[in-house]
């Protein structure tokens, strides 16, 4: 449509693109001396191309990955899709943040961490140690009323508890 | 400071505009896929520039033309830009010969060419009546 538009007119073929900006552009090479009109035009008529281009096989990566806003990401992968282009072009783009960006965000699982209470382990000793304390002071006072008056028993108390040896 | 830069690129409303005619209706563009865009496209320019500048430089000429442009995209690789370009350059010279004519015709206006273009400078009429000298031909 617009070729043929613009190939029937002839004369008119407007440009995208302001020419002194394009021209300043090209100035800013200090090896350019001078431009010619017709390369002034040539060269505003062919950044409009690539840009189009460039537009284009942008909005096929979009789609190829679902999303209907061009970003970042769908330039620099049309670029690096064309050699030409990403011989120029791929040195000059950031480089991406994020290398491998999955589509769905992904959230932290935060666990909350359990640290073993030192005063559990304390306990533990403590109990251990009660049931030794406990056992041959209950076992002592049953024992000692019964056995003590026989007195011709005396080696079989020795021998259950040592304890009351120790205190006789 | 960001004057100069935005002076030395392409207009962002420019690039935004030319992005959508392409892009599907449905499709969007954001902000930093323009801004990165006009960025390649501003690239474009000076790559192009430098390969034609310097071919005219090994053949000793001061002035990039048009077919330094074509040459320099054929060689840069962009040979489908250098085919279409090349019908540009013809269709260019075209309306450039129409706008001399319809200028010396002024005063006899036979056929009313539609200009939409301001009338040639006087510089370009010199161009044509005086044709430059090459200075190295050989």
């Amino acid at each position: 449509m617009v070729m043929a538009e613009e190939e029937e007119s002839g004369v008119s073929i407007q440009l995208e693109f302001p020419k002194g900006r394009v021209k300043k552009i090209m100035a800013l090479d200090k090896d350019v001396k001078r431009v010619s009109s017709e390369a002034l035009f040539l060269v505003s008529r062919s950044t409009e191309l690539f840009l189009q281009f460039l537009a284009e096989k942008s909005a096929q990566v979009a789609i190829e990955k679902k999303r209907k806003t061009v970003n970042l990401e769908h330039i620099r992968e049309a670029v690096k899709r064309h050699q030409p282009t990403r011989d120029f072009l791929l040195d000059e783009l950031p480089p991406p943040s994020q290398p491998t960006k999955p589509d769905r965000p992904t959230q932290p699982a935060g666990r909350p961490k359990l640290d073993p209470p030192p005063r559990g382990t304390r306990r533990i000793d403590l109990f251990f140690r009660k049931p030794e304390l406990d056992d041959p002071a209950q076992a002592q006072p049953p024992e000692n009323p019964a056995q003590a008056q026989p007195p011709e028993n005396p080696d079989q108390d020795q021998a259950q508890s040592p304890v009351p040896v120790d205190e006789s | 400071m960001d004057q100069d830069v935005q002076d030395r690129a392409l207009p962002i409303a420019n690039v935004g505009r030319i992005m959508k005619q392409i892009l599907p209706p449905s499709a969007k563009i954001s902000k930093e896929g323009k801004q990165l865009m006009q960025e390649c496209v501003t690239e474009f320019i000076s790559f192009v520039t430098g390969e034609a500048s310097d071919k005219c430089h090994k053949e000793n000429r001061k002035t990039v033309n048009g077919d330094d442009i074509c040459w320099a995209l054929s060689s840069l690789g962009f040979d489908n830009y250098a085919e279409a370009i090349g019908r540009y350059l013809h269709i260019y010279r075209q309306g450039e010969r129409e706008k001399i004519n319809h200028t010396k015709k002024y005063e006899n206006p036979q056929n009313q060419t539609q200009i939409n273009r301001a009338p040639p400078p006087p510089l370009l009429l010199s161009r044509v009546e005086n044709p430059p000298p090459t200075n190295q031909s050989g």
